[in-house]
């Protein structure tokens, strides 16, 4: 519990180190926001309308009321206002982060099923014929890159065969089937290369923890192959399995940005990328910070896992 | 140290010469256009074809490469210098350093890698320029992480406090002495970061974020061709090839480094798990005496391959009887475990049983089919370990790990399992059963932890006990304790024990009768206080002088060391140690001599010692 309690405390304050550093970034830049956003035809814009602006977004004020302002906001749950069109930028992110997160979880529940299943498998005949196929393949898969991946295969499934749509999206309660007929592009791709993570992993944990003791221990028991596998080799070699999984999935959260814009994903990525390309700070700010601070939000979880986990880390 | 990985090195070799040749080797413009052929196929003149510009795809792609991996290169390069450096100081300085230096990155790692390069883009403005220092920050903190774990662990070795003793200054130990010595790992990382830096260029380039059109880069080149796909697929295809060929072939490099200087190699096979699907016809074997439990005649094992002639255990015959406790005893790497794992079907990984029998209840377990050994494992025959600790399975509780042996073998319930766990804790002493049946094994001291093995053990009621050294990892008052309680098991249940151990004053408390292994071989054989009163092979004699006692002379030691399987001296195998040996006993390996009713010796001049 004593560890429960200092672990969430060590995230909390890593989140509000992440928002510190997001606001101050946007201050040590060389350039005043409001001047680049309203230079963006290229001629210098008139230093009244700049100076509106700047009062309107309260760049005016002392840094410290800026900074303490924006922290409030963020308690709150205000992340202030998009510089484009107005609107509430919090709005906006709680539309399209469930989106986002529904890629990730549906990524990683593919990876799982395919990079466990295989990695044991794999490491099961080390050495045979299945293992060096899919080792060689595991390969592939993570050489690359997931772009590659989405834009090849509407290339052959949407443009040549036809069977899928190129990309986009319908809501759930819209169309419940062609919403996951939409979501299955996106989400294999992703899962192509997570796959492979999940697969080596997994086979290296296998292969590891046979050799250890406990395992021999099982095999004198006179236990089945079916049941040391199970219930010794895998539940040890979970451990270093999810530790992966979560690190990927945290990557991931910043990392569908490239797989969304494939495959037209109104996630929280084409949000972000709008707004790195129309220089909207506090949209960007936003995002970045609801992404960084789920990052950290995971980290915890999986700490919290590994104690469920790994019985000997909740003495550590 | 393994062989270098040279077909990825050739082949990032290649693709970086080609990269760095670009100006050179007579490339068409890369951004020169020729609208009127857009889209135009392969011809002499562009030997993949023009792009959506007309602009020539070969060369695009040479350009493209140089782009790219300029670009990966230089990020990584910058990221490794001062990575290693903030990782060098804050491991070896400390203090305010090590929080500045190494806690900091932890900051950086909040975001995600292609979060925080969006970030810097937004702030910085896309382009080349940009690039190489937000890949330089992406891939900064692994360097640090990397830099300061090397410095940790070598930091307190003798070689470093050598140099301070030797009065050199903090920066020369670091740069002279840490360094070097931390140089693999970061080299690994900094292929790593490469590739993984291409990845993300491109990546970013793809998305309109990264290098500014009409430079070449893969990224952007892929992006372009998304737009024309149906009508010219081709153009997708090359750079889609080349950036996956580059990736492929500089990962590849990644996995060769690691494997050369990564001092401990990764698992390979785990070849125990064929044993499991072995289903050989059993050999009926010759009967052995009535009351005997195991029967082990001419058991022969090899490492690796049997063909290759590395026997570690050679032609050991020996038997044990119901009540009755034989001790194996020799040096470390004599091959008493090895010996007495394989006599009863438990072969480890890497070797095979070549030759002999071990017959127990009329069955051979070398020759028996896996599902039949199964069944005998863990209910007529069980095993303890030397080491408690890491013989328990640490995620499960003791409680059920034991019942999970009992419900292996008996068609009973989990709770009356568990119940029967609980009981057999209470049998082998342990205070407070029921608690300490819900304790996982590291809840639990050394001690109590072989009691739980022991527990395990005796579950099922065994006519044979196995056990391995089983008080070496305890300290002495537990070890008394343990012994005392396989004692009275032995006598309270008529099993028979077969005691593996190096330790002669263990083998005087526990043991009826003793072998002397060595080399993989039995030299002496016979009851307890015979051997120890009178033994019979130069090697049995010099293991007594090398036992601490408490009155007497002090204990010699042996000189020389155990010959290892594949390079075992022609005669006798202790001959090279022995100061009795003569002419003979060089040339020619002596047979066991029957020296009397249960001795045996290995030894021609058994009679005279």
């Amino acid at each position: 519990m004593e560890w429960f309690v200092k672990r969430l405390g060590i995230s909390v304050l890593l989140v509000w180190l992440v928002a510190t550093i997001v606001f101050l970034a946007i201050y040590l830049v060389p350039g005043d926001p409001a001047e680049l956003l309203l230079s963006q035809g290229g001629a210098a814009p008139d230093p009244a309308i700049v100076e509106d602006l700047r009062d309107q977004l309260g760049l005016n004020r002392p840094v410290l009321e800026q900074y303490l302002h924006s922290m409030a906001g963020l308690l709150r749950g205000d992340l202030g206002y998009s510089m484009m069109d107005g609107a509430p930028i919090a709005g906006e992110i709680a539309t399209r982060l469930p989106r986002t997160l529904e890629l990730i979880g549906a990524a990683a529940l593919i990876s799982v099923l395919v990079g466990v299943s295989t990695g044991t498998l794999a490491a099961v005949g080390a050495g045979g014929a299945f293992d060096r196929i899919a080792s060689a393949l595991a390969g592939l898969g993570l050489a690359v890159p997931v772009f590659v991946v989405g834009t090849v295969a509407i290339l052959v499934f949407a443009q040549s065969l036809r069977l899928v749509p190129a990309g986009g999206f319908v809501p759930f309660s819209q169309d419940p089937a062609q919403h996951l007929i939409l979501l299955l592009m996106p989400a294999g791709t992703i899962a192509v290369g997570l796959s492979a993570t999940m697969f080596r992993v997994t086979r290296s944990a296998v292969l590891e923890v046979t050799l250890r003791d406990y395992v021999r221990t099982a095999r004198a028991k006179g236990l089945s192959f079916r049941r040391i596998l199970t219930r010794h080799i895998l539940r040890n070699a979970l451990i270093p399995v999810v530790t992966v999984l979560a690190l990927n999935l945290g990557t991931l959260l910043g990392g569908t940005v490239l797989v969304e814009y494939v495959f037209n994903w109104p996630g929280l990525s084409g949000l972000l990328v709008d707004a790195v390309n129309g220089r909207d700070y506090p949209a960007v700010v936003g995002v970045v910070l609801v992404i960084s601070i789920l990052f950290v939000t995971l980290n915890f979880v999986v700490d919290v896992l590994y104690a469920v986990l790994d019985p000997r880390v909740r003495h550590g | 140290m393994r062989r270098l990985p040279w077909l990825p090195i050739v082949a990032v070799g290649l693709i970086v010469l080609a990269a760095l040749a670009a100006p050179v080797i007579g490339l068409a413009d890369p951004v020169a256009m020729d609208v009127a052929h857009r889209l135009a196929g392969p011809s002499a003149a562009h030997p993949l074809g023009q792009d959506e510009y007309g602009r020539d795809v070969l060369s695009r792609l040479i350009w493209g490469a140089r782009t790219s991996l300029g670009i990966a290169f230089a990020a990584a390069a910058i990221a490794c210098v001062i990575g290693t450096i903030l990782g060098l100081v804050g491991g070896y300085v400390r203090g305010v350093a090590e929080l500045l230096a190494v806690r900091s990155m932890d900051v950086v790692l909040c975001f995600p890698p292609l979060l925080l390069a969006l970030l810097v883009v937004t702030l910085l403005g896309p382009g080349a320029s940009t690039l190489i220092p937000v890949l330089a920050i992406v891939y900064l903190p692994s360097f640090t992480r990397v830099a300061y774990a090397g410095v940790l662990s070598v930091r307190g070795h003798e070689y470093v406090t050598a140099m301070k003793v030797l009065g050199a200054g903090r920066l020369r130990i670091m740069t002279r002495t840490i360094l070097p010595n931390i140089a693999g790992p970061v080299l690994v990382q900094f292929s790593l970061a490469a590739a993984s830096a291409v990845v993300l260029e491109s990546g970013l380039s793809f998305l309109g974020l990264g290098v500014v059109p009409p430079a070449p880069s893969w990224g952007l080149m892929i992006g372009a061709a998304r737009g024309t796909m149906v009508q010219a697929p081709l153009l997708l295809l090359w750079p889609c090839l080349a950036l996956t060929v580059t990736i492929l072939a500089m990962n590849a490099l990644c996995d060769g480094l690691r494997d050369v200087l990564d001092p401990h190699p990764a698992a390979r096979r785990a070849s125990w798990f064929s044993r499991f699907r072995r289903v050989a016809a059993p050999v009926v074997p010759e009967p052995a005496e009535p009351g005997t439990v195991l029967d082990v005649r001419g058991l022969t094992v090899a490492i690796g391959d049997p063909g290759d002639g590395k026997l570690a255990v050679r032609d050991v015959s020996f038997h044990v009887r119901e009540g009755e406790t034989l001790a194996i005893v020799g040096e470390s790497g004599s091959g008493k475990s090895l010996m007495s794992l394989s006599a009863i079907g438990m072969v480890p990984a890497g070797v095979e049983v070549s030759g002999g029998t071990a017959t127990m209840e009329g069955k051979d377990l070398l020759a028996l089919p896996a599902a039949e050994l199964r069944k005998l494992l863990g209910d007529r025959m069980a095993m303890i370990f030397q080491d408690p600790g890491s013989s328990l399975n640490p995620v499960h509780r003791v409680g059920s790990q034991i019942a999970e042996a009992i419900r292996a073998h008996r068609p009973v319930s989990r709770r009356a399992a568990t119940t029967q766990a609980v009981t057999l804790l209470r049998n082998v002493g342990i205070p407070d059963p029921e608690r300490r049946a819900k304790a996982f094994p590291h809840e639990l001291s050394g001690g109590m932890r072989q009691r739980v093995m022991i527990a395990m053990a005796i579950a099922n009621g065994p006519r044979l006990l196995v056990a391995d050294e089983p008080t070496t990892a305890l300290d002495v008052t537990i070890q008394a304790q343990v012994l005392d309680l396989l004692a009275s098991l032995k006598r309270d249940s008529g099993l028979g024990l077969l005691f593996i151990t190096h330790s002669l004053p263990v083998v005087a408390e526990i043991a009826d009768r003793v072998a002397v292994m060595y080399a993989g071989e039995i030299l002496e054989e016979g009851p307890t206080a015979e051997i120890f009163a009178d033994p019979r092979h130069p090697y049995t004699a010099a293991l007594l002088r090398s036992a601490p006692k408490d009155d007497g002379p002090a204990p010699e030691g042996i000189p020389g060391t155990v010959p290892v399987p594949g390079d075992l001296p022609a005669g006798c195998v202790f001959a090279p140690r022995c100061d009795k040996s003569i002419d003979t006993c060089v040339k020619t390996r002596p047979p066991l001599f029957d020296i009397g009713p249960g001795r045996a010796s290995r030894c021609i001049r058994w009679a005279s010692l």
